[in-house]
């Protein structure tokens, strides 16, 4: 964490903060969904939770950004009370890991969509295999375990990759993010 | 008093293992016994607003039903099928049922220790204590400290967009649809503006001298001392206490390794 | 001894940006000095506090050349963190310098950050609060706090780890003028006390001159014209500071058009004037005395026993007021006498726990928002808060472009007003990175490009130097002459006294006077003082003036 500004570190908790209230939000719908479908339900939006992950790392673009940005999102909502309970910071971490290891494979270098679309899948692998062994998936139907998981790597590459980098764009835009890397690109996109 | 001068970082380390402990046991006598004495806990030895907390709970009863619910229709074909139990006249294994009992009585145990170390704990005291416990990096913690501020901010900044919208005469819609398609639109306002505040803090906060090294100084300085072991202790115990009755009632199931 | 602070040739330029916002600036400060810096707004004052506490060029994202030595190092070769114990800047904005919670942890945190022993810590924040009268607020959480008390904690903050060198930025921009005086001798105070250097950067620099008499005369382009006492710059430099749009103490500028005599002293406090009173006796005092009927016009908007309470704190009590169409009132009061609040009612904004507010007869909550907007402009208390675009010129084109103006017609009125306002070099720019004071006149701009029948301005004219305030007032009187109604709040008693056909005075929550200005200032000075106010310069010069006569009178016959 040497090569961090402090900026950044700050920049990064505060869409940490931002997107815990976010994942909040959505864990009613999260249940909706589990409640009127079963658990594949909440797998149609799982993607929803990496999706600080793929945003930090995409804005800042230094190691860590991804993996650490979950694990702040998560503690936070379980700060605020209203999650699953302190496992929750591992499973930020293990959904964060994931992303970052996408991230790590191309050295931190490439940010194109299709890296942050893969990185959501990197999350959406781990969280799975994590969710199997916590979250109890031994005591169902197979075939129901692979439509899940199927269903989960979608919403990550979607949910989590395009809409992250849709949102990052967005922001970039407003000229806020203009010392930051994804600004710096923009604004040297616009000036060449 | 005592759960509130505990060290958060010892507090939060000893919930993490009762809670992982009982994540190897399937039945559901032993979360529930857990579930109780956590409750009874935090009426001894905490100084709990009591409609607030059960305000905070309810959300995990719910989530606990739906979970109940689910397992038992979406489980997988039991080893003994022939033993059932009768729901408002629906039939269901008992084996399926005993699952999705104990599945949901996890959640509320598990919720109950959470709620015990969130409704004890000064969250800045749990961050400065990870600091100076777990060496946790003093850049990291008081960077999330500086994002946490946000949180109370946000619902204000929200408003402030809206009102800036309105005022610039950009109409306000009052279906549900509207205000959906409003949210989305303030989306990246909101974003913008909490990155903006975070800047504007991490500079404060750096001409204030904040370098994010170690060398620095605690007005509030945490230690571990006598009392956390005995919560440990204590805690260990009841779980210990859960799983011996349950054991001794004949319900005791541990994780056999099925995936 | 070499000197406290060098700056050699200080040259910024921010990233993107096509000129210089600083430009080879050099002056130096000896150990103990005081310092006043002024210029016109948007002429890189708050930039230059940025490098001098070494957070730029290591935050900056731009260039930056030249020198800049402090106790004979330049700052570049401090660790980071070190030169903060030697430099503290209260910033220009109190909201965005506070990082924890309360404000013990406030104060707290920069005497831990240069590793005060604890036992010391503790000592320190009493002491530091004591020296700013807040000691019942070390539990307070911050965001309860008051304007006022923000800007005194930001000061108390930098003041416990003990600087040798205070910067502030724009100390008592929104403050109320009792609780400015106050501050400014809190100051005075603790600098015999504590001996430190002191750079002061202010537009209004009444009461400070007796601090500081050297001043630092910054021009548009950044760089630095005058270094010198007022008195001097006023003799040879009076062309550049009017130029510049620099203020100068208010005294002075009334008498200034009667002075002939190049080589006198002018005044600069109310001391000095007084002491020659009698020199002065030719002045024409300018009366605001159009004598509009208030009672002719037709009601406009009517406030009918409106209450409101937040956090079970009575913050407007019972108010009844009435606006006729085509006023010009004020509304004045100490900081957190309920201005803001009974404003943002007023407009529509937030609605009363009880009473109503009738527009045209109508009550507000039975209008359509559409519609309302079209009756009422309203300007926020802090600039930011009006920001919907991305840019400047979208900022202000925005009302227009809802409306469906021709795209030409558009682009004529936006780019007359930025040249008004002095904001055409900056079109481009995120609203954002603007100074504080070119944030509150686009925040204003973005209301006086639309035909609104009345405008409700919040303080719009903090932080602003002579020439731009000069500008926007002008600008709101020609609306006024257009006819549409202006209900102003502010602390400024000048404006109130030049401008006002009327003043509602609000004090814990009530309405405590609602009269012409002329009638307020007959008012006990006690119960002024009481409400945060104080009398226009004018008054009280004119004043000491009957004084001196009633003095001379007996004696001559
Ligand atoms: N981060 C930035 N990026 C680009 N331009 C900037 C940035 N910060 C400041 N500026 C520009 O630099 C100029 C000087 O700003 P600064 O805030 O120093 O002015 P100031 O003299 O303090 O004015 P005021 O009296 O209004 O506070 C302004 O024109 C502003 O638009
Ligand atoms: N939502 C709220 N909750 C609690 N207190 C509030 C709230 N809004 C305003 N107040 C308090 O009400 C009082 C009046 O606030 P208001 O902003 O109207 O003051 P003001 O007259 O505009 O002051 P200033 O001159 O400093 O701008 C203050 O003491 C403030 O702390
Ligand atoms: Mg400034
Ligand atoms: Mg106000």
């Amino acid at each position: 964490m040497t090569n961090w500004r402090f900026k950044e570190i700050v920049v990064l908790s505060a869409l940490s903060v931002v997107f815990a209230v976010v994942y909040l939000a959505f864990l009613p719908v999260g249940k909706l969904l589990f409640g009127i479908l079963g658990p594949i339900g909440y797998d149609l939006i799982f993607g929803i939770w990496f999706i600080v992950s793929i945003i930090a790392a995409y804005i800042i673009r230094k190691p860590g950004a991804a993996f650490l940005s979950e694990t702040i999102a998560a503690t936070i909502e379980v700060l605020i009370g209203n999650a699953v309970g302190p496992m929750l910071i591992i499973s930020g971490m293990i959904q964060g890991a994931g992303a970052e290891a996408v991230f790590a494979a191309t050295r931190w270098k490439n940010y194109s969509i299709w890296v942050l679309m893969l990185a959501g899948v990197g999350s959406s692998i781990t969280s799975f295999i994590y969710g199997y062994f916590m979250g109890g998936f031994a005591a169902l139907d197979t075939g129901y375990v692979i439509a899940m998981f199927v269903v989960r790597v979608i919403s990550g590459a979607l949910i989590a990759g395009l809409l992250g980098k849709a949102i990052s764009d967005g922001l970039a835009k407003t000229g806020v993010l203009s010392s930051y890397a994804l600004g710096k690109e923009v604004r040297k996109g616009k000036v060449a | 008093m005592f759960l509130h001068q505990l060290n958060p970082t010892m507090k939060a380390f000893t919930i993490v293992i009762i809670v992982i402990l009982l994540a190897l046991i399937f039945d559901p006598i032993t979360p529930s016994i857990l579930f109780l004495t956590t409750i009874i806990l935090m009426f001894v030895g905490g100084k709990v607003n009591w409609k607030r907390y059960f305000l905070y709970l309810l959300p995990f009863l719910l989530f606990a039903f739906g979970m109940f619910w689910t397992t038992l229709i979406f489980a997988k074909q039991p080893d003994l099928p022939g033993q059932t139990i009768t729901i408002l006249t629906f039939d269901f294994p008992r084996e399926s049922f005993i699952v999705a009992l104990a599945l949901a009585v996890r959640v509320l145990s598990v919720a109950a220790l959470s709620l015990l170390f969130i409704f004890t704990t000064n969250i800045v005291h749990f961050i400065l204590s990870l600091i100076q416990q777990l060496k946790l990096s003093p850049k990291i913690a008081y960077g999330v400290l500086a994002g946490y501020r946000f949180l109370p901010m946000m619902k204000d900044e929200l408003k402030v967009i809206r009102e800036a919208h309105r005022i610039r005469g950009v109409n306000q819609v009052s279906t549900i649809r509207g205000k959906w398609s409003q949210y989305k639109r303030y989306a990246i306002p909101l974003l913008a503006s909490a990155i903006r505040k975070a800047e504007r803090t991490a500079i404060a906060m750096e001409s204030k001298g904040f370098t994010g090294d170690r060398s620095r100084t605690f007005l509030k300085q945490f230690t571990v001392s006598g009392k956390d072991w005995l919560f440990l202790v204590i805690m260990l115990t009841l779980y210990a206490v859960a799983v011996y009755t349950s054991y001794s009632l004949g319900f005791l199931k541990l994780y056999d390794g099925e995936l | 001894m070499t000197p406290h602070v060098t700056v050699q040739d200080l040259s910024l330029r921010f990233e993107f940006v096509e000129r210089d916002t600083l430009s080879g600036i050099s002056f130096s400060l000896e150990q103990g000095e005081s310092i006043l810096v002024l210029g016109p707004s948007g002429c890189g004052k708050s930039t230059l506090t940025l490098c001098l506490n070494g957070l730029y060029p290591r935050e900056l994202d731009g260039a930056l050349s030249g020198d800049i030595i402090i106790n004979g190092k330049p700052t570049l070769s401090y660790k980071p963190g070190q030169l903060s114990r030697i430099v503290g800047v209260v910033f220009q904005d109190p909201e965005t310098q506070f990082c924890m919670l309360t404000v013990e942890d406030e104060i707290a945190f920069g005497l831990e950050n240069i590793a005060v022993p604890r036992e010391e810590i503790e000592e320190r924040i009493d002491d530091a609060l004591r020296l700013v009268d807040m000691e019942h607020f070390k539990q307070s959480t911050i965001s309860t706090l008051s304007g006022g008390q923000k800007q005194k904690l930001a000061l108390a903050c930098i003041l416990a780890m003990r600087p040798n060198l205070l910067i502030l930025d724009e100390p008592t921009a929104n403050l109320d003028p009792i609780a400015r005086i106050d501050l400014i001798q809190t100051i005075k105070r603790l600098k015999s006390e504590l001996g430190f250097s002191l750079i002061i950067i202010e537009h209004q620099l009444d009461q400070w001159t007796d601090l500081a008499n050297r001043c630092l005369m910054f021009d548009k382009n950044g760089s630095v014209f005058f270094d010198g006492s007022m008195q001097q710059a006023i003799r040879s430099h009076r062309k550049e500071i009017e130029g510049e749009g620099i203020w100068l103490p208010k005294v002075t500028q009334q008498v200034l058009p009667y002075v002939n005599d190049k080589t006198h002293d002018v005044p600069l406090t109310l001391e000095d004037f007084s002491r020659e009173a009698h020199l002065w006796s030719g002045i024409q005092w300018d009366e605001n005395v159009e004598n509009i009927e208030l009672e002719t016009q037709d009601i406009f908007l009517e406030c009918n026993q409106v209450s409101y309470i937040a956090n079970d704190k009575t913050i407007l009590k019972d108010i009844s007021i009435t606006i006729r169409e085509h006023e010009f009132v004020a509304i004045a009061g100490a900081n957190g006498s309920g201005k803001t609040t009974l404003s943002r009612i007023l407009a529509g904004l937030q609605r009363p726990v009880s009473g109503t507010v009738f527009l045209g007869g109508k009550p507000l909550t039975e209008w359509n928002e559409g519609e309302l907007r079209k009756e009422i402009g309203y300007v926020f208390q802090n600039p930011e808060h009006q920001f919907v675009m991305n840019t400047v010129y979208d900022e202000i084109a925005f009302s227009l472009q809802m409306k469906g103006v021709h795209e030409s017609e558009i682009q004529e009125r936006v780019g007359r007003i930025l040249k008004l306002l002095g904001l055409t070099s900056y079109t481009k720019n995120h609203p954002f990175t603007l100074s504080q004071g070119q944030k509150r006149r686009l925040s204003i701009a973005t209301m006086i490009v639309d035909e609104q029948k009345m405008l409700i301005l919040d303080e719009p004219t903090f932080g602003q130097d002579a020439a731009t305030n000069y500008e926007m007032m002008l600008m709101l009187e020609e609306r006024y002459q257009r006819g549409t109604g202006i209900v102003m709040i502010t602390h400024d008693m000048e404006l109130v006294h030049n401008y006002a056909d009327r003043i509602i005075v609000l004090h814990e929550g009530e309405v405590v006077a609602d009269c012409r200005p002329a009638k307020l200032w007959q008012q006990p000075d006690r119960l002024l003082r009481e409400w945060g106010l104080d009398l226009p310069i004018q008054v009280k010069m004119q004043r000491l003036c009957k004084k001196e006569d009633q003095y001379h009178v007996p004696t001559s016959t």
